[in-house]
């Protein structure tokens, strides 16, 4: 029990030191190509440092609501996070640990985000709340079959995630089979419009017309923005781990912890760059052809729960 | 794993079908047709190099995979974006069906030839019914491609996808029809396809549009 | 001899680019049609006498004729010989109202050739491959024949047909994949005679059942597309009617037999290995039957005689496929019977239909009256060919209509014969209806003056319509002969 603890507390500092590094590496990135020096990777740690300095600005019109979506927000992304280990050695902790638990905990963050949104009574809050709900509701069939294929293999026939590491910690060699690689890519996408991201979403912008998540949270400011950024920095973590850890096992299982954990870096790290890369090779969608990248990623999770189950 | 890199291939020939449909411009069908090529180069080389170094001997798929190079990857999409250029200026939508609900309609048509084939009990081979599968549902998508465009030029990809569905079929099946078949096959389907060019051209001097919406003179 | 039927059209398609005068491009086709004619009369009487012609050497295992191909084969090189006689005058008027070109001209000889010789190869070949590249090369050697007027519904047409043929066929290749599948799985992987039809069928019980009721259902619709039956028709009016007369004359009388052949050889084989003729029969019924109906409702709402033509070439294809599908002998001797009929009076009438369009230049059955006091011979001969194919006697179509509707009453097949009663009467009331304002009543157009065009047109039709009555009160002894092995062939006994 108290070993359980332990190792519940270790992942969550864990992830919450790691998790901004990632945003860090696709923004110098994206300034390499565009000819720029770019701020330093760590630079979201010394935003969120800052922010937590500045003082709050709230309406006066806010209710009890919009003071706390933030930490909502927050604790969700880190609940989910902690159902996730993000290495084998870290499985013990979880025993209330399933995959359909962390879809819920992102539904009820995003919903006290959307309410907090439409709170304040500003035009771009209410338009930024049904965007992003919107969004995730195109995403989500696809999601949720993506956590079915994986879970469904006849070893593991449950959502549990210990059941699941399982399974993946004798079997590595799945990363390589069709269904792993077409579910990736599926996920990949998933990634992109649930982390709000180019070409489902702008992060960096603050036009009125284009932005998705930045117009919900416009009105923040100070610590809770900055709990709003920190939970967003581990939600994208929470993907990248899915897809590190679930959909492309490999060196999963090598025995030593810190060697998996080495592994594991440089797994979320590559992830990280694809998104990078298609965030630099792509504009951003009109809010009426996001619909089309969302069945995309239904249809190719489809083909890769078909290659898995029915194709064989 | 000789299997297991064939499975994964033809299902990416698969998924360009998908990307096809997925397209809005006509610009962009031909890159993706060359993509879906490409694979099927890669497919017919796999399938003779393993041939040859398993057999000791010269295999005669290895001629189709020159064949395809040649002409698939290189000259018909060459050809198809100089049409392309010469007849249409602007850029227009080119789909009646909407992409979601097209993606959707392709998915039953893969549920459709999985239902169909596996219900084969003649094929033992559980590989082979997998290709044949995958070949099916690229026919069947690239029927649909046809169905679902609206100009000339996307009634010739959807061709082109079918043929190479059909070739898809027959190299991962029965490891190559007999030679003289596949180069009559090729011969024919190439002709078929220059053909289909001239009378693109004929459509556009006669209809003053490759949009065959536009062909509706000739009814019940 | 396998070499003189692919040499003859390769030679004769090219010939005629090499000299300018009309009459001899003219005379290089008719001589080049002429030996075809010879050459499948020669195999005719040597299949009467051997059964089988074969070959040695690298075609051993690709060339093959029996009774059934050389029958086809006759009807295809019979059909050719006298269109090519009729393109004399029908392209010889077109010639002179500078409505085609020279150069047009020759395109139109060699590129029928090429069809010609593309039908031919697929009738000589026992190898699948063969026979779907060869069926699939008539596709595009007509493409260009459909579109020849180069108008807007011409090559409306033509683009229809490409696509619609060319995209049906390619599940005829999938049904011959699958079928090829099967027989290196249980026959070992022999290549090329692995295709071979006559392999395949020597070896039927081998072969797995399941696959090859998929095959059969691949195949039937690939070259149930060429052959126009109902839900892939939709080519075949426009094709048809937009097509110059000859051309017409050629697809409807010749090109739905060949593809109608390919059909018949994968039926033979499923048939064999299934041990019963079930399967196929309900298929083949199904689609026959949805045919004959489709054409009866479509034949009464045309403007236009040739489409009317056209739809009933969709209808007899049924009648064919009903034939085949009751798979009695009395049922196949019928489809056999009636491919002969069918192919000689539809010729017929889309070469009359040719010199009423040179009269008229409108294909309105509207604008088109007493044709008969205008046109006597083509009037009459129409007329009479109208009669004819809607099933009167004394005429050959009657004979085979009689006997397909018989066998399915003696097969017990009543829902088929009745409603196929009915639709014969409809297609009969059809023609009736809009076919027979044109030949009565007197002309009204000032601009039309009487008399035929010249004397060429008029003969070949009235050769072709002896042929029919021929055929309706007597049949040849060496046809008959070659018409009896051919059902053998197609039950599964005789033959070999």
């Amino acid at each position: 029990m108290l070993e359980s603890i332990l190792k519940l507390i270790l992942q969550i500092l864990i992830t919450l030191l790691i998790a901004p590094f990632f945003t860090g590496v696709i923004r110098k990135m994206k300034a390499r190509v565009q000819h720029r020096v770019g701020a330093s990777v760590i630079q979201p740690y010394y935003d969120l440092i800052k922010l937590f300095k500045k003082d709050l600005v709230v309406s006066e019109t806010a209710s009890w609501i919009y003071n706390l979506a933030p930490y909502v927000y927050f604790i969700s992304s880190v609940a989910a996070i902690s159902c996730l280990p993000i290495v084998h050695g870290l499985t013990g902790f979880s025993f209330y640990t399933d995959l359909l638990i962390i879809v819920y905990l992102f539904v009820a963050g995003r919903i006290f985000m959307a309410l907090a949104g439409l709170d304040t009574g500003s035009t771009f809050g209410g338009m930024g709340s049904s965007r992003e709900l919107l969004v995730s509701a195109l995403v989500e069939p696809a999601l949720f079959i993506v956590i079915i294929t994986v879970s469904a293999r006849a070893e593991v026939a449950s959502t549990n995630v210990p059941a699941i590491y399982e399974f993946l910690a004798g079997n590595t060699e799945t990363a390589f089979t069709p269904m792993n690689i077409l579910l990736s890519a599926s996920m990949l996408m998933i990634l992109i419009a649930e982390s709000s991201r180019i070409p489902v979403d702008d992060p960096s912008t603050h036009l009125e017309l284009t932005m998705v998540h930045e117009a919900m949270v416009l009105e923040y400011s100070g610590r809770h923005l900055a709990f709003i950024e920190m939970g967003s920095y581990i939600k994208q973590l929470v993907f990248m781990t899915f897809m590190a850890n679930i959909l492309i096992p490999v060196g999963f299982n090598v025995g030593n912890t810190f060697l998996e954990f080495g592994i594991y870096l440089v797994k979320v790290l590559v992830i990280t760059i694809l998104v990078g890369v298609v965030e630099l090779n792509t504009v951003k969608f009109r809010l009426y052809s996001i619909p089309n990248f969302a069945v995309i990623a239904l249809v190719i999770s489809i083909l890769g729960f078909l290659t898995g189950f029915i194709l064989k | 794993m000789y299997h297991n890199a064939l499975n994964l291939m033809s299902i990416l020939i698969l998924i360009s079908a998908f990307a096809l449909i997925a397209n809005k411009r006509q610009n962009s069908y031909i890159p993706t047709f060359r993509f879906q090529s490409v694979l099927l180069a890669g497919i017919s080389l796999f399938v003779s190099v393993r041939e040859m170094i398993a057999s000791k001997k010269f295999d005669e798929v290895i001629i189709m995979f020159v064949l395809i190079v040649v002409f698939k990857v290189i000259i018909i999409p060459r050809y198809m974006k100089s049409t392309v250029e010469k007849v249409e200026y602007k850029v227009e939508k080119d789909f009646f069906i909407n992409i979601p609900l097209s993606m959707i309609i392709c998915c039953c048509l893969v549920v459709l030839s999985w239902y169909v084939i596996y219900h084969i009990e003649g094929i033992t081979d559980n590989h082979a019914k997998n290709y044949l599968i995958y070949s099916f549902s690229v026919v069947l998508l690239g029927l649909f491609f046809m169905i679902s465009r609206k100009k000339a030029i996307g009634q010739i990809i959807g061709f082109l996808v079918i043929e190479n569905g059909m070739f898809l079929a027959a190299m991962l099946t029965t490891e190559g029809m007999p030679m003289i078949v596949e180069l009559g096959l090729f011969f024919d389907l190439l002709t078929a396809f220059i053909i289909m060019g001239i009378f693109v051209f004929k459509i556009n001097n006669t209809f003053e549009s490759i949009d065959i919406n536009k062909l509706k003179n000739l009814k019940g | 001899m396998n070499l003189a039927f692919i040499a003859i059209p390769a030679l004769a398609a090219g010939l005629v680019w090499t000299n300018k005068n009309k009459s001899i491009i003219h005379l290089t086709n008719l001589a080049g049609a002429a030996a075809m004619l010879l050459t499948s009369i020669l195999a005719l009487v040597e299949v009467n006498r051997s059964k089988i012609i074969t070959t040695g050497g690298f075609f051993k295992d690709i060339f093959y004729i029996d009774s059934l191909s050389v029958y086809i084969l006759f009807i295809t090189t019979l059909a050719f010989f006298l269109v090519s006689l009729y393109s004399i005058s029908y392209f010889g008027q077109e010639l002179k109202r500078n409505v085609i070109t020279l150069k047009k001209l020759k395109l139109y000889y060699s590129l029928s050739n090429a069809f010609v010789l593309s039908m031919i190869l697929a009738l000589t070949t026992q190898n699948m491959g063969v026979m779907w590249i060869a069926i699939e090369a008539t596709t595009l050697a007509s493409a260009f024949l459909v579109g020849f007027y180069n108008n807007k519904r011409a090559i409306e047409a033509a683009w229809k047909y490409l696509i619609i043929c060319s995209v049906g066929i390619a599940f005829a290749l999938l049904g011959i994949i699958l079928l090829y599948y099967s027989s290196t799985v249980e026959l070992g992987g022999n290549k090329v005679i692995g295709m071979s039809w006559n392999y395949l069928l020597q070896h039927a019980s081998a072969l797995d059942p399941s696959i090859l009721k998929i095959a059969f259902i691949f195949i039937l619709i690939g070259f149930g597309t060429k052959v126009g039956f109902s839900p892939m028709h939709t080519w075949l009016p426009d094709a048809h009617s937009q097509a110059p007369s000859p051309v017409s004359s050629l697809l409807s009388g010749v090109l739905l037999n060949t593809a109608m052949y390919g059909i018949i050889r994968v039926m033979t084989i499923v048939n064999k290995s299934l041990d019963s003729s079930r399967y196929t029969g309900n298929l083949l019924l199904l689609l026959g039957i949805l045919s004959v109906g489709t054409a009866a409702i479509f034949v009464l709402v045309q403007q236009d005689y040739k489409r009317i033509l056209a739809y009933s070439s969709i209808e007899h294809m049924g009648i064919i496929a009903i034939g085949l599908g009751i798979c009695t002998p009395v049922g196949i001797f019928a489809a056999i019977y009636h491919i002969f009929n069918h192919a000689v009076t539809k010729s017929m009438l889309f070469l009359a239909t040719g010199n009423v369009y040179l009269k008229y230049h409108t294909k309105k059955i509207s604008s088109i009256k007493g044709l008969i006091k205008i046109m006597p011979v083509t009037g009459v001969v129409f007329a009479m060919g109208a009669f004819a194919i809607t099933g009167m006697p004394p005429f050959g179509i009657f004979m085979s209509k009689f006997n397909t509707v018989a066998a399915a009453i003696f097969s017990k097949n009543y829902v088929i014969a009745v409603l196929l009663l009915i639709f014969l009467a409809a297609v009969f009331g059809g023609f009736t209806k809009q076919l027979g304002r044109m030949f009565l009543g007197s002309n009204n157009n000032p601009e039309i003056n009487k008399g035929e065009l010249d004397k060429i047109g008029p003969a070949v039709l009235i050769i072709l319509f002896c042929i029919t009555i021929f055929m309706g009160v007597y049949i040849p002894g060496p046809i008959k002969t070659l018409m009896d092995n051919a059902t053998g062939i197609i039950l599964g006994m005789g033959g070999k």
